[in-house]
């Protein structure tokens, strides 16, 4: 099974042009020359980042590749997931408080993400449903763009609603784990920052095998690259674009609650996991889960980079540029797209 | 009868293209619909696949209305087509492609006897199973499009135009191995272009023109038949 | 419907060249007594009508781009902050005139635009717009850190426009330039130009193939709708005095998006016309229902997948279908003026 899944990934890895390979190689080199100069939790810092960026982007990936939607609203769903996360943890908190030999305090963390995602899963089933599915009814003539004034209509709500109804204070937690610092040769990584490495790595693992292994994930793929085909072949696609939508929410919702500890949870926390999953994506190429995931490193190495070298704020800056001048270059991305019909109007 | 379309009409919009359309394929057969491109043969073929749905007009398969039936129900009922454009899944593999096709089969014993048929069928597949349907040749391309409409174990096998786009050699092997089908059994429809071909091998067929059924009868019929020669054959 | 020029009396030939229908004439010339009329003039109405008919004007020239050539300028707003930022930073630090200063910052933000242009240019609907984004956010991101220049987010003070306390002056000059920006906008849609750029928003490729060049004529289109956002964004700065980068943001833009796609995405008089009683029931709602914050964008955000759910053309396809078709004369006259194509 192992070796399975080892030689398929190396065929998908030589399935790119040389681009993708000279940049994986560009990042890891610069990663490495960065961590020698200031220190290992720079390269800490890009992991767990990238980690859940990775979580974010894919879940955009696969909205753009399969229901063929520029999501907007997609950090919209990582705020969900902050919401849910710090709701759901505070009262694991109390209840540990009382009964601190509970074997809450291990599991209660994991409980929480488990929350988030499903919650996550289920928003994204009620908005296909109330909207994308209402909007296929009734015309697919200028798809994209419809779909992405909607997704648009959505954010607002979301971002307004969350202010309506949660207030617009910073929600935070101190922390998932308490405990000294895991030391690994002289780096210290605290444990919240080890318990969200697993948990994204864990999920891009059991993400990626869905995707390849199982009759399902297939399906998935397949209506991405010829829904008609798709439907020849017997799969329904209401119940696939579906699953898709609320995967790819559960997705972000995750990643959300995964990094509460680093961002609490206010309207429009969703913002900059939106735009650097917009910036993933759009490197990676659109439609392309795979590229997605490499990509969401290289681009969180250019964040932390940029951060530690020339200030915070300017992470705005310098990736917007830089990825302006790779696109300028090469329009359809580093990987390269796997769905050619997300650029036709 | 296996399938029975009874004065069906159907189109793209406002734009109606079949105009009472009946016809009907029993067990067994192989049927072909000819007619001029733009007499909506194709429309046809996806009209009764449920890729459009009929204005108004009946199909029935197996004495079970189908019309308007989304595209994935009608081939959970046993009907597979193999569409022009073929619409294979350019990013996976051959030996995926093949198994998407037996989506609707969930018993992997049926899944391997259906993949061993179809590789029997073509060892072409067999030999190329790794590679990426994208990066496949006309010809192979059109081999796992047939070969992905039988892995549904289908009652009824819609062919859109499988010589489009071939050289003669490659035309001549797709048509062999839609003889060696029917010889095992299968009923299935062909729509082409190629009219001489086709009358010359199907039992039966259609002509189609303007979007109505002018004439039918028998494949052999219908190629003495004296309009069928004018506007075909140019004769 | 058009067909003969003599036959037109000068009022209506008036009409005809500016573009307006006789009820649109009739809305301005209401807009243009509203400050004076008693419940509206009041300072703080006067501010809410300034607000929407920036806001109007905005919407104008974004459906310029977005409803013409089908591409969402999705920083639209980061372009307007650029004049707005050119104009306050040549005004303080060089002590040019504000008028002069509003030119210069409609120039940079042509610029910026010609560039925007040029890059995107290659790239489809969507694509373009995520680049536009980009650029809007790396913009932002400059004016936050370039404090030297702009101050940052403690804010830039700007001198007004008019040394008078008054927001009377600034609301006629508002308008006035609404309605500048739109004959100019509505002119060039009639020319050739504008039904190249139709062409190109509706199938590119069959526009290239009918011998349009896309590239230099979505390039120009870019060009003017962002030049129009640098004169406003001039206006927005020496108007509020006080300048953060936080008029860049992508929420503002959806702002403008949501009023020129409500209002009617290609008919660009939509969008001015929705944008005085959007802002208004805004501000109304907002004001009433104080303690619950936010309600006001959620409705409005709701109304926006309404709109685009149920009716995609907005507040002008409504109209053209219940209002236009009128079998009354004087209704018809009203409505469509002489010339059917017009506001």
């Amino acid at each position: 099974m192992f070796q399975m899944i080892q030689k398929s990934f190396w065929e998908q890895v030589r399935k790119f042009n040389s681009l993708a390979g000279i940049s994986i190689i560009i990042t890891i080199v610069v990663a490495l020359a960065a961590t020698i100069d200031r220190g290992g939790y720079l390269l800490v810092n890009t992991i767990v980042t990238g980690g859940m960026l990775a979580l974010v982007s894919m879940g955009l990936a696969l909205t753009l590749g399969v229901l063929n939607i520029p999501m907007f609203a997609h950090g919209e769903f990582f705020m969900i997931g902050t919401l849910v996360g710090y709701y759901v943890f505070n009262a694991i908190s109390a209840y540990v408080g009382s009964h601190p030999e509970s074997s809450l305090v291990f599991w209660g963390p994991m409980l929480t993400i488990v929350a988030a995602m499903i919650i996550g899963a289920v928003a994204g089933v009620i908005t296909e449903l109330l909207i994308f599915r209402q909007l296929r009814k009734r015309s697919r003539e200028n798809w994209v763009m419809n779909a992405f004034l909607l997704t648009v209509g959505l954010s607002v709500v979301l971002v307004n609603g969350h202010q309506l109804f949660f207030g617009a204070d910073f929600k935070g937690i101190v922390g998932y784990y308490s405990g000294p610092s895991l030391a690994i040769m002289d780096v210290y990584i605290s444990r919240d920052r080890v318990f969200a490495l697993i948990v994204a790595a864990v999920v891009v693992a059991l993400f990626w095998f869905f995707m390849t292994y199982t009759r399902t994930g297939r399906a998935i793929r397949a209506v991405s690259q010829d829904e008609t085909g798709a439907l020849i072949v017997g799969i329904g696609l209401n119940g696939i674009l579906m699953l898709t939508m609320s995967l790819s929410c559960a997705l972000a919702a995750i990643a959300g609650a995964g990094l509460l500890f680093m961002y609490p949870s206010y309207p429009s926390i969703g913002l900059e996991p939106l735009y650097m999953a917009w910036f993933v994506v759009i490197l990676a190429g659109l439609g392309n889960v795979l590229g997605a995931v490499m990509c969401s490193f290289m681009v969180a190495l250019l964040k932390v980079l940029t951060i530690e070298y020339i200030g915070s704020g300017w992470d705005f800056v310098v990736p917007s540029i830089l990825i302006i001048l790779i696109l300028i270059f090469k329009p359809s991305g580093i990987f390269g797209s796997e769905v050619r019909g997300v650029l036709d109007k | 009868m296996l399938l029975e379309v009874k004065k069906l009409n159907a189109g793209y919009g406002y734009l109606q293209i079949l105009r009472d359309v009946s016809l009907n394929v029993d067990t067994g057969e192989y049927v072909c619909l000819v007619g001029p491109n733009g007499a909506g043969k194709s429309t046809t073929l996806k009209t009764i696949a449920g890729l459009l749905s009929p204005t108004s007009g009946e199909i029935l398969f197996d004495g079970e209305p189908i019309g308007g039936l989304p595209g994935n129900k009608v081939t959970r009922k046993g009907i597979s087509l193999v569409s022009e454009d073929m619409n294979l899944f350019v990013n996976m593999s051959v030996e995926e492609n093949l198994a998407m096709g037996a989506y609707i089969i969930r018993d992997k014993k049926a899944k391997k006897k259906q993949l061993e048929f179809v590789y029997d069928l073509f060892p072409r597949l067999a030999e190329r199973s790794g590679q990426l349907a994208g990066t496949m040749s006309g010809g192979e391309r059109k081999m796992l499009a047939i070969g992905r409409g039988l892995m549904a174990n289908p009652q009824l096998l819609l062919v859109d135009e499988p010589s489009f786009g071939l050289a003669p050699q490659l035309t001549e092997n797709v048509f062999q191995s839609l003889d060696v089908l029917v010889k095992k059994g299968l009923t299935i429809m062909l729509v082409e272009q190629n009219v001489t071909k086709t009358l010359e091998v199907t039992d039966r067929g259609y002509v189609l023109e303007n979007g109505s059924i002018e004439l039918s009868g028998k494949s052999s019929d219908l190629a003495d038949n004296p309009h069928v020669r004018k506007v075909f054959l140019g004769v | 419907m058009n067909n003969s020029t003599q036959t037109l009396n000068p009022f209506d030939k008036l009409l005809d060249l500016t573009c307006f229908t006789p009820l649109g004439l009739l809305s301005l010339l209401v807009l243009a007594i509203l400050p004076m009329v008693p419940p509206f003039n009041q300072e703080y109405l006067i501010r809410w009508l300034i607000s929407a008919a920036f806001i109007a004007s905005m919407a104008i020239a974004f459906d310029f781009t977005a409803g013409l050539i089908n591409i969402v300028n999705f920083g639209y707003c980061a372009i307007m902050g650029l004049g707005a930022y050119t104009s306050a930073i040549l005004v303080e630090r060089l002590g040019l005139s504000p008028w002069l200063g509003m030119l210069a910052g409609g120039l940079a933000a042509a610029g910026m635009g010609l560039m925007i242009g040029m890059i995107t240019l290659r790239l489809r609907g969507i694509f373009a717009a995520c680049l536009a984004w980009f650029f809007g956010l790396a913009l932002m991101g400059l004016a936050t850190k370039l404090v030297w220049l702009t101050r940052g987010p403690m804010g830039m003070r700007v001198d007004r426009l008019f040394d008078t306390p008054s927001n009377v002056p600034f609301y006629y000059l508002l308008l006035a330039m609404m309605v500048i920006i739109y004959i100019t906008c509505k002119w060039v849609t009639r020319t050739h130009m504008g039904v190249a750029f139709m062409a190109i928003g509706q199938n590119m490729e069959a526009a290239r193939t009918s011998g349009i060049d896309p590239v230099f004529y979505r390039v120009s289109n870019f060009v003017l709708s962002c030049a129009i956002g640098g004169v406003l964004g001039g206006f927005y700065a020496h108007y509020y005095g006080i300048l953060t980068p936080d008029i860049m943001h992508t929420s503002k833009t959806v702002e403008v998006l949501a009023v020129a796609y409500i209002g009617g995405r290609g008919s660009l008089w939509g969008g001015a016309a929705i944008a005085f009683p959007f802002i208004f029931a805004m501000e109304l709602i907002r004001s009433s229902l104080s303690d619950l914050p936010g309600i006001n964008l959620v409705l409005y955000g709701l109304l926006l997948i309404m709109v685009m759910i149920y009716y995609p053309g907005g507040f002008a396809q409504f109209f053209n279908t219940y209002f236009r078709q009128t079998g009354n004369k004087m209704a018809s006259y009203l409505f469509n003026g002489v010339a059917a194509d017009t506001k």
